[in-house]
C-alpha cells in the first residue's frame, strides 16, 4: 500500500530505558555461583557485554536467592511500571507533548500476564486521558513489536491528526528460571530488561513532526516451528524455551517476507540503507547477515544492542533504531526495513522511508 | 540491453565479455564509465544470466585510471563520486558470478582497483601494473584493503608507497595474478579459464567470496557463526534440489 506521503503513519519520537543495574556475563556467573563449565562457556560466547537487569539483593552466601512466581510477577509488574514511565516521558518530551496528548496507547509484553494490562497501569500513573483507546499485546514474544506497530500504523492511517503510542515493555529478568539446565541457561545468557516508547501519528495535521514514514508490513509464520520458541509451565513457573537450531529456520525463510516486502514496493535490496533488526542473538544476526546478503555494518547498531543490553525481546528493534537515530547518518528519500523475530515461529518485515 | 556510452558489453551464453572501452578512446574512468559501471552492475545483478564476466579492454590499454576531471582536486563533490566508484566495485565484489579481470597491457591506478575486485586475473606478458596514486598524494581506494590480502603486507606496502611498475611475472609469483600468456594466446587462455570456472553455483560462489574476503579481517572466534550461517543455507538448497531431483 503506497499512499500520498502526508497520509503515512510516522515514526515521530522514542524513547527508551533500561534498570540502573548493569551487569556483565561474569557478573551474573558470579552471583549466581555457576559452575558448570558448559554453561559458562555460553555465557562468554554470546557477544554480550553487558546487560541491565532486575536482580534481588544477595542473601548471606553471597548468592542470588531464587526467586518466587510471585516475587517475578511482581518484579515484571514494578519493573515495567517503573521503566515504562521513563521510556515513555523520554518519547514524548522531544514533541513538547504531555501523555494526555496521547490518543491509543498500546503495550507489548511477554515477561508477565497482569490483569488488569499494563496499559491501565501507565494510564493510572501517568495521566492518560480517561478515553484513551488502548491494547494490550501479551504473549506473542520478540517479533510482538512489529504486529503491534501495524495495528498502530492503521489506527493513524484511520484517523489522521490523533497520536497513537507504542509500548515495548519487557522485564525479562521477571521470566528468569535458574535452574543450573542448559535449557534455562540459554536463556539466562541471552535476554535482558528494558522498554521502549515509540510515538507514531499521520497526517498533514502532524507535519510540524520529523520521522520517517511507514510504507508497508509483511508478515511470514513457519507453523512447522511453532514448538521452536515457548514459554513451558516448569512447576509454578513460566520456563522459556529455544530450540538450537531456530536461527538457521528464520535464516532459511527470512528472503521470503522481505523479497514480497520489497516486489510490492518495486524496490531491490540494494535500495535499503538501512536494516533495523531485532537483537535475537548471535547465531540468529549471522543468519540474517548471510541470507540477506548483508554486512556487519548493515546489523551494527542489531550488534551493539545485543553487546550492551542482551535481547530486550519486543523492544530490541526499537532500541537499534533509536541507535541509528542517534547516529544521525539517515538521510531523506533512505528506505529501512525493520525486521523481528518470534515464536510461531515468525518473522514481522516493516517498510520504512526516511 | 541497456545502451552503454563507455562499454562494450557482449554475452554470449554463460560468458558475458565486458570491454572497458573502444579503441581510441584513452580508457579513463571519468563520470560517464561510471554510470556505466554502475548501470552495468545492475544489469548483471537483475537482468544477466551468465554465469562468468571477463573484464578487458583494448588495444593495450586495460584501464590507465581514474579521470582527474572526475576524481581529482578542483572537484567539489569529487569525494562523493570516489565514494560511488567504490561502491560499484563493492557490488562487482557481491556478485552472484565469478568475475574475471582478463587485462593485457597498461593497467594503473583504477584498473588494478577493478581487476583486484574480481575473483581472478589473467596478465598477458605485455602488461604493466602499478598503482601510482600514493605518489600523486592520495590513496588507491579500498584496493589497499584488497591488495595486502594478495600479495601480503611487505610487497603491498612496497607497492603502494613507492608507486613503482610490476609485471605480470612478478604479479603471478606473488599471487596478485593466476595465469600469465603471451598477448597474442589470451583468447584461447581465457577459453580454457573459463573452461575451469563453469559451471558456476552463483549464491555459493557469492557465499565462498565474502566468507574468503572476511578471512583476513576477523579472528576465528568471530566468523565461525558467520561460516555455519552461510553453511546452512547451502546445505538447505543442496537437500532441496536433491529433493527435486528425486521426485
Amino acid at each position: 500500500m503506497m499512499v500520498f506521503e502526508a497520509w503515512q503513519a510516522r515514526m515521530l519520537s522514542v524513547g527508551t530505558a533500561h534498570p540502573p543495574k548493569k551487569y556483565s556475563q561474569q557478573d551474573l556467573l558470579d552471583l549466581y555461583q555457576v559452575t558448570n563449565k558448559r554453561i559458562i562457556a555460553l555465557f562468554r560466547n554470546t557477544h554480550i557485554k553487558s546487560r541491565y537487569l532486575y536482580l534481588p539483593p544477595c542473601n548471606s552466601e553471597g548468592q542470588v536467592p531464587d526467586e518466587t512466581n510471585v516475587e517475578l510477577l511482581a518484579k515484571h509488574k514494578q519493573g515495567a511500571l517503573d521503566l515504562g514511565v521513563e521510556a515513555i516521558d523520554r518519547a514524548l518530551a522531544p514533541l513538547g507533548i504531555r501523555p494526555s496528548a496521547i490518543d491509543y496507547l498500546v503495550c507489548v509484553t511477554s515477561t508477565g500476564t497482569l490483569c488488569p494490562g499494563l496499559s491501565a497501569l501507565y494510564i493510572k500513573h501517568l495521566g492518560f486521558r480517561e478515553n484513551t483507546r488502548r491494547l494490550d499485546v501479551v504473549g506473542m514474544g520478540c517479533n510482538a513489536g512489529l504486529n503491534a506497530l501495524q495495528n498502530v500504523a492503521d489506527f493513524c492511517f484511520a484517523h489522521p491528526g490523533r497520536l497513537a503510542l507504542l509500548v515495548c515493555a519487557e522485564i525479562c529478568s521477571g521470566a528468569y528460571v535458574f535452574d543450573m539446565t542448559m535449557r534455562t541457561a540459554v536463556v539466562n545468557s541471552l535476554f535482558g530488561d528494558g522498554v521502549a516508547a515509540l510515538v507514531v501519528g499521520a497526517g498533514p495535521e502532524l507535519a510540524q513532526y520529523e520521522g520517517p514514514a511507514i510504507l508497508d508490513f509483511e508478515s511470514h509464520i513457519i507453523p512447522d516451528a511453532i514448538a521452536a520458541m515457548r514459554f513451558d509451565l516448569e512447576g509454578p513457573k513460566f520456563s522459556f524455551f529455544l530450540d538450537r537450531d531456530i536461527p538457521y529456520v528464520l535464516g532459511n525463510h527470512v528472503e521470503k517476507p522481505v523479497n514480497r516486502l520489497l516486489a510490492r514496493a518495486g524496490l531491490k535490496r540494494r535500495d535499503i540503507q538501512k536494516w533495523i533488526i531485532h537483537s535475537g542473538g548471535r547465531k540468529v544476526i549471522d543468519t540474517m547477515k548471510y541470507n540477506l546478503g548483508i554486512t556487519n555494518y548493515d546489523v551494527r547498531h542489531t550488534l551493539r544492542v545485543l553487546q550492551d543490553f542482551g535481547n530486550l525481546s519486543s523492544g530490541s528493534f526499537l532500541f537499534s533504531y533509536q541507535l541509528l537515530l542517534e547516529e544521525g547518518s539517515t538521510r531523506s528519500g533512505e528506505y529501512g526495513v525493520m525486521i523481528t523475530m518470534g515464536p510461531g515461529s515468525t518473522i514481522e518485515t516493516c517498510l520504512i522511508r526516511f | 540491453m541497456r545502451p552503454f556510452r563507455t562499454l562494450i558489453v557482449d554475452e554470449r551464453e554463460e560468458i558475458a565479455t565486458i570491454t572497458l572501452h573502444e579503441p581510441g578512446g584513452n580508457g579513463e574512468i571519468d563520470l560517464a564509465a561510471l554510470e556505466d559501471l554502475e548501470t552495468l552492475m545492475v544489469w548483471l545483478e537483475d537482468e544477466s544470466s551468465c554465469s562468468l564476466v571477463v573484464f578487458c579492454g583494448t588495444a593495450g590499454v586495460f584501464c590507465p585510471g581514474l579521470n582527474p576531471a572526475a576524481f581529482g582536486p578542483g572537484t567539489t563533490d569529487s569525494i562523493h563520486t570516489h565514494n560511488r566508484w567504490e561502491k560499484a566495485l563493492v557490488a562487482l565484489e557481491r556478485l552472484p558470478k565469478v568475475t574475471l579481470a582478463a587485462i593485457d597491457g597498461v593497467c594503473v591506478g583504477a584498473g588494478v582497483q577493478l581487476a583486484l575486485a574480481c575473483d581472478h586475473r589473467i596478465a598477458t606478458t605485455s602488461t604493466s601494473m602499478q598503482l601510482p596514486e600514493v605518489k600523486h598524494g592520495y590513496l588507491p581506494g579500498m584496493a589497499l584493503f584488497r591488495l595486502a590480502k594478495y600479495v601480503g603486507l611487505g610487497v603491498a606496502k612496497r607497492l603502494v608507497l613507492s608507486g613503482v611498475p610490476w609485471s605480470a611475472t612478478d604479479a603471478l609469483g606473488w599471487g596478485l595474478v593466476d595465469w600469465v600468456c603471451e598477448p597474442d594466446l589470451l583468447a584461447s587462455t581465457l577459453e580454457q579459464v573459463a573452461e575451469q570456472i563453469l559451471p558456476v553455483n552463483g549464491d555459493t560462489v557469492r557465499l565462498a567470496r565474502r566468507l574468503l574476503n572476511e578471512s583476513f579481517a576477523e579472528p576465528i572466534e568471530d566468523v565461525l557463526g558467520s561460516l555455519l550461517a552461510a553453511q546452512h543455507r547451502c546445505i538447505s538448497r543442496m537437500n532441496v534440489d536433491r529433493a527435486s531431483e528425486g521426485a
